[in-house]
């Protein structure tokens, strides 16, 4: 088997520990795990793009290759849109939809894309995907610091490799234990954002 | 550490220094190897650790442990290597007692420098050291133990020479053994040796030194080609066909994982060591019709392999970075399978096929929300505006300012050049006043010099340093001005108003986060004779937000939709993200807003309240 992920987002989205998570829970399986973060400015703002790579044989490239991505995780729609060229045809995105102006956009020298217009080019390239209020969801609970729980309880949503209990116990050893709780809950929503309605499923 | 752990590149480097037994560890950050220094200095308290305040002084540190004997390393990017150079000139000369290993990371894509370069022309093909350029996190361990027994072994600096993917690759590493040697710090003097000078050389039949010395370095290459020769790190994998494809260090990872997507089995030779292994690379070669060279960044390997062909007369065809490849930026998959298809060996599936990416608009790098250097800036610029200043800039988180919106600054070159060239500028005769802009790290790793140069030369300039304790752009290190060191220990703070003071300037210092107070100072300060120094004093608010020592009084403001006349002023010249324009009117986001209350300070029109 082999599962090739690509999470763009932006900095302070939290890539990183949905990556770890990703990691841990198929190195507790025995498999082989590589992977590296593409951060476009090591600070705040910038975009960030990890690549997770999961195989049963060994991996010799950090990066995901161009049209190689089972899944894409778009933490923000831009940047999605922006990895859009590592997605497989055959792989499954599921983009939170939260965009995060750009400088450029707030200065009105650059326009940000209209959710039509992203929605046309993830269709363009992969007939199957979702499309999520996990931001929005995030902030009703609390903090937007656990859109990156609710995207990966998303993710085991769709990818069957990701089993909804074990990845939840991975993600439980992650997490300090004041905030725990409510990130578990922030977890079974995105779960529950692909699995009980097809509100946001997107389909070419 | 575990047994077993996901870890960065670099957390495993670290781990091999310390199963290698390093006991001194120097460097300065901003470099894709960065955590290499910062996890020694976690994990192992008992070892020497420290951030020095430049990459020169990184490495003559490191000179002196060496030579007592005991395991050293000294890290940096491509950047810090040309600020060493001159050092590291003098110990590929000299040769190193205790193991000596120098890591130079290179950033090809520059996705976090200010350019791209190979270190390994500088270090090797001019610096004749020997080098090793690992494939993955697993074998950047390994070399780093392995170029410490070689050091010792050879009496030379090794250096090891990792790409920013390899650093910054997060793979599963293993714990390995000690290899650490059992010995006390001692010193014995070896004048003929560490005395570079330029004497005639009693040891050499009275030659000068220098050239005696250099003779001996030329005569190790054979002894560093020997140790390629056996190394672990190169190896050939039989194949099919008339055309190899030669992998140094993650170039290697490319080419398997391209051939892998093709069900390809041509022959590879894996490179890892500079000096190449000169038989291995004859036995790779024979029968080859052509062969591609996959490396970053520079063709480096292509031209030696060139030169073996020419001096041996093979009729190879040598493809690779210097025209078939392209000739800059970061490796991948896809670039090596396009040289496939290129050479037409195999056609490609569909999803390799070139790809239009979509035009997105782009993500410019800013300040974070509630930075101080922001207001600093924001200050800057309406007085620079008012008597027509020019402002140099220099490297650190206040660069962004020389983007859009603000667009301040109008230089950025190397770290510390703001000043020098500031008086450059002003010597000129030029009737407008010149400011530098330079951040506190930087101006101690090499303001300093150009500072002292101006004030004993005379310059007319204004030098404004945003001092916020720490070197924020990299990630938090500290440095000479922070109090306190790479362990967070207090240790004394070198205050950059004494300095500045002893070197003869004027000195003026403010809280960035009053506007008011620092446009008064900066006008005072261009009005000037001389150099004059403003100091712009506030922690990092990046750093300090969750401590309550705040330099700003926090402040709700909201945007009156009535007054506000959508002049964007409070976006072109001060430009937070968490101002939004829209429809002619600016909004604020309160997500993100960090209360500062800087930009009710910009508005001209009192819409910010
Ligand atoms: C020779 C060299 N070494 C390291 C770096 C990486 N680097 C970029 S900016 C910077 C320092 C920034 O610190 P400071 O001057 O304090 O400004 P701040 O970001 O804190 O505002 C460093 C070390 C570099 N560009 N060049």
């Amino acid at each position: 088997m082999k599962l090739d992920i690509i999470i763009a987002g932006v900095g302070g989205q939290g890539n990183l520990l949905a990556s770890v998570a990703l990691a841990n829970y198929a190195m507790n399986k025995g498999l082989e795990v590589f992977g590296t973060e593409t951060i476009g400015a090591a600070q705040r703002g910038g975009s960030v793009i990890s690549h997770m790579r999961i195989s049963d044989k060994k991996i010799y490239s950090p990066l995901v290759p161009q049209g190689s991505a089972d899944i894409l995780l778009g933490f923000e729609p831009v940047e999605a849109v922006r990895n859009i060229h590592f997605l497989s045809p055959k792989g499954k995105f599921i983009i939170n939809n939260y965009p995060i102006p750009t400088v450029l956009c707030n200065m009105g020298m650059d326009q940000y894309p209209s959710e039509e217009e992203i929605l046309n080019i993830l269709r363009s390239r992969s007939p199957q995907g979702y499309v999520i209020d996990a931001s929005e969801k995030a902030k009703e609970m609390g903090t937007l610091m656990m859109t990156n729980v609710i995207m990966l309880g998303a993710l085991t949503g769709i990818e069957p490799f990701f089993d909804k209990q074990e990845m939840q116990i991975i993600i439980a050893e992650l997490l300090p234990q004041k905030v725990l709780k409510n990130n578990l809950l922030a977890y079974e929503e995105g779960y529950k954002m692909i699995t009980d309605s097809n509100a946001g499923l997107v389909t070419a | 550490m575990q047994k077993r752990k996901f870890i960065m590149g670099d957390d495993a480097m670290a781990l091999g220094a310390i199963e290698a037994g390093v006991k001194v560890v120097t460097g300065y950050p901003g470099t894709p190897a960065t955590e290499i220094l910062e996890v020694i200095a976690k994990e192992r308290p008992d070892l020497y650790v420290e951030w020095s305040s430049n990459e020169k002084v990184a490495t003559e540190v490191a000179m002196g442990a060496s030579l007592a004997n005991m395991r050293t390393l000294a890290v940096m990017k491509h950047n810090g290597t040309n600020v060493a150079t001159d050092m590291i000139m003098h110990f590929a000369f000299t040769g190193v007692k205790g193991g000596y290993v120098l890591v130079s990371a290179d950033d090809p894509g520059a996705n976090s420098s200010q350019n791209e370069e190979d270190t390994r022309i500088l270090l090797h093909t001019y610096g004749h050291l020997p080098i090793l350029d690992p494939a993955s996190p697993e074998e950047a361990k390994e070399m780093m133990k392995n170029a410490f027994d070689l050091s010792e072994k050879t009496g030379s600096a090794y250096v090891l020479r990792p790409v920013m993917r390899v650093c910054h690759a997060r793979a599963i590493i293993e714990e390995g053994e000690s290899t650490a040697p059992d010995r006390e710090p001692s010193f014995e003097p070896d004048r003929s040796r560490f005395v570079m000078s330029a004497v005639n050389e009693p040891k050499a039949g009275g030659k000068m030194r220098p050239m005696w010395r250099h003779e001996l370095l030329n005569a190790k290459q054979e002894e560093y080609k020997e140790i390629s020769e056996k190394s672990p790190f190169n190896w050939i994998e039989e194949g099919k066909g008339r055309t190899g494809f030669i992998g140094c260090g993650i170039g290697f990872a490319y080419i398997k994982e391209a051939f892998s997507h093709l069900d390809l089995n041509l022959p590879i030779l894996k490179i890892g060591t500079l000096p190449l292994p000169p038989q291995k690379v004859r036995q790779f070669l024979k029968g080859l019709e052509r062969v591609v060279v996959v490396e970053e960044i520079e063709p480096v390997v292509e031209r030696m392999i060139k030169e073996i062909c020419f001096e041996d007369g093979l009729k190879v065809e040598v493809l690779g970075r210097e025209k078939f490849l392209p000739a800059e930026g970061e490796l991948n998959t896809q670039i090596v399978l396009d040289a496939i298809s290129k050479l037409g060996i195999k056609e490609l599936p569909e999803e390799f096929k070139p790809f239009d990416k979509p035009k997105m608009p782009i993500r410019t790098r800013t300040q974070c929300v509630g930075c101080s250097h922001r207001s600093l800036l924001n200050a800057m610029k309406e007085v620079t505006r008012k008597y027509k200043g020019i402002v140099t800039g220099d490297i650190g988180c206040h660069d962004a300012g020389s983007f859009p919106p603000i667009e301040l600054q109008s230089t950025i070159y190397c770290m510390g050049a703001s000043i020098p060239m500031a008086a450059g500028l002003a010597s000129t005769g030029l009737d407008r006043p010149v400011v530098a802009m330079i951040g506190d790290s930087t101006f101690f790793h090499m303001g300093l010099p150009g500072l002292v140069s101006a004030s004993y030369n005379g310059a007319n300039i204004t030098v404004v340093i945003g001092e916020n304790g720490t070197t924020a752009m990299t990630g938090f290190q500290p440095h000479a001005g922070s109090g306190v060191d790479v362990r967070e220990n207090e240790v004394p703070k070198i205050s950059i108003e004494a300095v500045a003071k002893a070197v003869g300037a004027t000195v003026r210092t403010v809280n960035p986060y009053n506007i008011a107070e620092t446009k008064k100072a900066l006008e005072e300060a261009i009005k000037e004779k001389g150099v004059s120094v403003v100091v712009a004093k506030a922690p990092c608010f990046l750093r300090n937000s969750k401590s309550d020592q705040l330099f700003f009084t926090p402040r709700a403001v909201e945007v009156d939709v009535d007054r506000c006349n959508g002049c964007k002023i409070c976006i072109n010249d001060f430009g937070c993200p968490s101002l939004r324009y829209m429809d002619g009117k600016v909004s604020i986001d309160k997500a993100t807003c960090v209360m500062c209350g800087m930009c009710a300070d910009v508005c001209k029109r009192g819409a910010i309240v």
